[in-house]
């Protein structure tokens, strides 16, 4: 009797300092989520144009999935420490149901992560960068985020400069070729925003237009969002089933 | 003269064929001694070059940009004089001319020797030719054939081959086999519950219930008595 009742106790001790962990697993997840979703790199335009943003979607299910396993890893604690068969079960379904909504956001962050290759990025650009049509509002959007991100990173197009003498694009509509061979915005620009030299960087001399391309820097912030929601949100699930696996064999265990 | 003109390799320019322009170097000390010549640049599409007869006077409508390639197939632009390319060449400057690069006279009939942007990609050569008054002092040979940049359609780039990175492989695998997992334990217990974990743990504290025995004072008191 002794003995099941020292058992009764480690058993007890353990989901209740799983629980902790997973309580404070759920506010770790909601506050990366909260941080992703604020767009801190100012990428998400880029990526609504791709029709591929669902790495956002999967952060904001990661919010409530954190407030929700805060909740309920509260409810847990209560649950262990009375031996109550009821609450115990609303906990266990309700996890469940919570996992089954973590996973679904893991999966989804890590197969769109693989779907933004460059040539996703690239084939975007053409077609939307300095898009004359009025009636498309989005692209607006997407010529100030490129503008922002080749002037930031001192980078040119995709891949680079090339990108624009190699396929036709919207940009080519409306600016010629011998005029502008790439967007004035690869020239290296002067603090009044006016290229230090047009004629340098319209022959592409080193030194006077951006010759890398801007690839590096748009997959390295998205990258950091997918894999952060994606392997933290795995993590946390891990841990969160061996909680769950204690729980029901604690669950089974209590008398009625 | 033994000069052939040729698109610039020093330095590496991005730019040096785009699709309506290209680069070629400037030709410093090649007309030594031609100080009252005029220097001209021809640029022919590649086939007319055999043809081109080096008596034709530029600004006049048989070697009008304007008219080019069609039905004249080879103009005469960027006229300068000798001091324009002075010799010997200082060290560290770039001298290059850029063939296609005003935009402005591209259309402008009265602007014949306009050096507006090329047509088409090619393939076209070039050579310079020194003339005086309306008489050619000395020419050098044709460039090689040079090919401009051709752009294609943004609808041929093929976003479709992203294969699945092993990373997601490994999530979506165990996190299926957890999940699974779970609710198999889950039902498990719900239907066999109770017997099942019989063994090692009812966890409530197990009221023992004890049969007493009851004795009744009197039976026993009776015997004691009789004896």
């Amino acid at each position: 009797m002794a003995k099941s009742d020292d058992c009764a106790h480690i058993l007890q001790g353990l989901l209740v300092f799983g629980n902790v962990v997973i309580g404070m697993c759920g506010i770790a997840l909601t506050a990366e989520c909260i941080y992703f979703v604020s767009n801190p790199h100012g990428l998400y335009p880029l990526l609504k144009a791709t029709e591929h943003s669902d790495i956002y979607a999967a952060a904001w299910i990661g919010i409530f999935v954190g407030l929700a396993l805060f909740a309920l890893s509260i409810l847990g604690i209560i649950g262990v420490i009375r031996a109550s068969r009821t609450l115990l079960m609303v906990y266990i379904i309700l996890m469940l149901i919570t996992f089954a909504f973590e996973m679904a956001s893991c999966i989804t962050a890590a197969t769109h992560r693989d779907s933004l290759t460059p040539q996703l990025f690239l084939k975007e650009m053409l077609e939307r960068y300095q898009n004359s049509d009025p009636a498309n509002n989005s692209d607006s959007e997407v010529t100030k985020t490129w503008d922002k991100l080749m002037l930031q990173n001192h980078c040119c197009g995709v891949l680079g400069p090339s990108d624009w003498q190699e396929y036709t694009s919207a940009f080519r509509l409306t600016h010629s070729d011998a005029d502008y061979p790439w967007p004035r915005t690869c020239c290296v620009l002067d603090a009044q925003g006016l290229p230090v030299n047009l004629d340098g960087c319209k022959l592409g001399v080193p030194g006077y237009y951006n010759s890398n391309g801007c690839y590096d820097a748009i997959s390295g912030p998205v990258n950091t969002h997918a894999w952060g929601v994606a392997w933290f949100g795995f993590a946390i699930l891990c841990w969160t089933f061996c909680v769950l696996l204690g729980t029901i064999f604690y669950w089974s265990g209590i008398e009625y | 003269l033994r000069y052939r003109p040729a698109l610039t390799k020093k330095p590496l320019l991005e730019g040096v064929t785009t699709a309506s322009t290209f680069v070629v170097d400037q030709p410093r000390c090649v007309f030594t001694g031609y100080d009252n010549a005029v220097i001209w640049l021809v640029v022919a599409l590649d086939k007319a070059a055999s043809t081109f007869n080096n008596s034709a006077r530029p600004g006049t409508d048989e070697t009008a940009f304007q008219r080019f390639p069609n039905p004249v197939r080879a103009y005469m632009t960027l006229n300068t004089t000798l001091g324009s390319y002075p010799c010997p060449k200082p060290e560290g400057d770039i001298t290059v001319l850029r063939v296609g690069s005003e935009t402005s006279c591209a259309q402008d009939a009265t602007r014949p020797t306009c050096n507006g942007p090329l047509p088409g990609p090619g393939p076209y050569r070039v050579k310079f030719l020194a003339l005086e008054g309306s008489v050619p002092v000395a020419e050098t040979n044709w460039s090689v054939p040079i090919t401009l940049r051709k752009a294609k359609p943004p609808s041929s780039i093929s976003t479709t081959g992203s294969r699945h990175s092993a990373d997601m492989v490994v999530i979506t695998t165990i996190l299926s086999i957890l999940f699974a997992i779970l609710l198999a334990g889950l039902v498990a217990t719900l239907f066999w519950g109770s017997d099942s974990c019989s063994g090692s743990s009812t966890f409530s504290k197990p009221e023992s219930v004890t049969v007493r025995r009851y004795n009744t004072h009197h039976v026993y008191d009776q015997p004691a008595a009789r004896l």
